[in-house]
């Protein structure tokens, strides 16, 4: 078929494309370089990204975000891992099982949030009366209203929701591995460990990595889930870069500089795209 | 006991762990959701309801706005879905089948945009769609919805259709249909298992979706399901009793496509995920 069959083909799709994100994203660029208001755009250089870098509330946000990325997304591979272990050995039930890792990726990010601000509440929450009644603790804890338990409680919400979607991508690699390669390493004489070093994790290595990037880049962007589990609070503890921007929008309206924080954002994730492509093997396009 | 007879049961224990521990804020809510008011807020907690009650979501369907809600996020869903299915499925043959210029960048920019912030395009979108008159209007959602998932179902899409045999579509084409006729005659049928997962994906993230929905549709009778229920909390009160009741409605279509269609959604999303 002609090149300008497969232009026309990709057309509609990139109409819509470039009308929601690719020129929203250039509007974006123009509106962190200016100040917005009623009256018009007016071009101020760099003040927005020269108070960027002098504003305590953005490093926190930043530094916020880091954190969650850096703790949730190594346990969740960690955890996801040995789930999908487990899993793959449970032979009975795997059909069963791999329904019930679908399922927390399933459920929208707002509701989970919502959910688990219940089990968290102080008063009467799940978690408090189950430690309570094995006597783990004496007196309720205020699970997402003091640092940093805030932020750990948000941290254990992530690690439950996306563990046991990494460890369903990880499965589907584990369940492509063939049976006889462990077989043949058995005869060998290779202990388990030896197998799980030498067979398992090469080969599902490349599922890893590339689920590891998604994830990675949706820890990145978390809105949900801070937004509805604790708003960012308190004293700011749980503010993400994605709620920051938002805020910075709706509560105080400030367009111009709600999006430089997105902008910086966008540039991150960026260089996490680059090199997410670099991973991949673009041979297969030629 | 022979020792096989122990590692079976072993498994289905195994089994019933992973999905309790999958299931239990879920299944917490159900709970809380069929306590009267005085049982959900009691201390010590009465972990089952002494009397199960349907009173709460009696009372939520009466207030009017929940069903409102629903259709409205069947309404965007749905419309997202179907433009996504159509725009995706013809960018991704392409992508799959037809060498031109300027593909490889095009397929970066696809992939590109899988990690894209959706805060980034908040405050343009919001801008552009205020002077066009369009924000609270369906259309404004359904746009950002379609925008949002069409790089992933592109990508599901693409990887399935290079797993299909090329050759048919061939000889369709030499014997004299033009490509939107062999697309919709011989490619689409040959291609139903894709196209239901990469459906099916986009639907569930469309449903789920929160800060485009939040900002887009702001009247209250606009709002999506998933955004008005997290509007139920106040500034000082959480009436749990209605947000528990809703939360366990608004995941039913969910929680139904994912159990009837699990093969296809995951066979999808490891396609869109891990294939490279």
């Amino acid at each position: 078929m002609s090149k300008r069959t497969g232009l026309l083909l990709i057309l509609p799709a990139f109409i819509i494309l470039i009308a929601i994100f690719i020129g929203p994203t250039i509007y974006t660029i123009v509106l962190s370089f200016s100040s917005y208001s009623m009256s018009g755009i007016q071009f101020v250089g760099m003040n927005n990204f020269i108070r960027l870098v002098n504003d305590p509330n953005f490093w926190t946000s930043f530094f916020n975000t880091l954190i969650f990325v850096g703790v949730t997304v190594p346990i969740e591979l960690v955890l996801g891992f040995v789930l999908a272990l487990v899993a793959n050995r449970a032979i009975k039930g795997r059909a069963l099982i791999r329904v019930a890792l679908l399922i927390p990726w399933a459920l929208p990010a707002a509701l989970d949030a919502l959910a688990w601000r219940w089990m968290y509440n102080t008063d009467y929450g799940l978690f408090n009366s189950i430690l309570i009644n094995l006597s783990i603790i004496d007196n309720p804890i205020n699970w997402l209203g003091q640092i940093p338990l805030a932020m750990i409680s948000m941290m254990i919400e992530s690690i439950w929701k996306t563990s046991s979607f990494m460890a369903l991508l990880i499965l589907t690699g584990l369940q492509t591995i063939p049976s006889e390669l462990y077989e043949a390493a058995k005869i060998d004489g290779a202990s388990s460990w030896q197998s799980l070093r030498k067979i398992t994790i090469p080969l599902v290595m490349p599922s890893i990595m590339v689920s590891l990037l998604f994830r990675t880049g949706d820890a990145f962007r978390a809105f949900e889930l801070p937004y509805n589990l604790t708003g960012g609070g308190p004293v700011n503890s749980t503010m993400t870069l994605s709620v920051y921007a938002y805020n910075n929008f709706f509560q105080y309206l400030d367009f111009s500089y709600s999006s430089t924080v997105a902008l910086v954002q966008f540039l991150i994730l960026l260089v996490l795209a680059v090199f997410y492509l670099r991973t991949l093997r673009w041979d297969v396009y030629e | 006991m022979s020792k096989s007879k122990i590692f079976r049961i072993f498994d289905y224990i195994i089994a019933i762990v992973l999905v309790l521990f999958s299931i239990f804020p879920i299944l917490w809510l159900l709970l809380t959701s069929l306590k009267p008011t005085s049982e959900i807020y009691s201390w010590p907690i009465k972990y089952f309801p002494s009397k199960p009650t349907f009173q709460n979501y009696i009372n939520l369907l009466q207030r009017g706005d929940f069903g409102r809600y629903f259709l409205n996020s069947v309404i965007v869903s749905g419309s997202a879905t179907i433009l996504i299915l159509i725009t995706g499925t013809l960018a991704a043959y392409s992508f799959a089948r037809i060498n031109f210029k300027g593909k490889r960048t095009l397929m970066m920019i696809i992939l590109a945009l899988l990690l894209f912030p959706s805060v980034a395009v908040v405050p343009p979108l919001f801008l552009i769609f205020r002077n066009l008159g369009l924000i609270n209007t369906y259309i404004s959602l359904i746009l950002g919805h379609t925008a949002l998932y069409l790089p992933l179902a592109i990508w599901i899409l693409t990887n399935y259709f290079r797993t299909l045999p090329r050759n048919i579509e061939d000889s369709a084409l030499i014997d004299g249909c033009t490509p939107i006729q062999m697309i919709f005659r011989i490619l689409l049928p040959m291609s139903l298992p894709g196209l239901v997962a990469a459906g099916l994906i986009t639907f569930v993230f469309s449903w789920n979706e929160f800060l485009l929905s939040l900002v887009l549709l702001s009247k209250n009778e606009m709002r999506t399901v998933v955004v008005g229920i997290s509007l139920y909390p106040g500034e000082y009160s959480f009436p749990w009793e209605l947000i528990s009741s809703a939360i366990i409605l608004a995941i039913i279509p969910i929680i139904l496509l994912t159990l009837l269609f699990q093969k296809y959604i995951i066979s999808g999303l490891t396609a869109g995920a891990t294939k490279y």
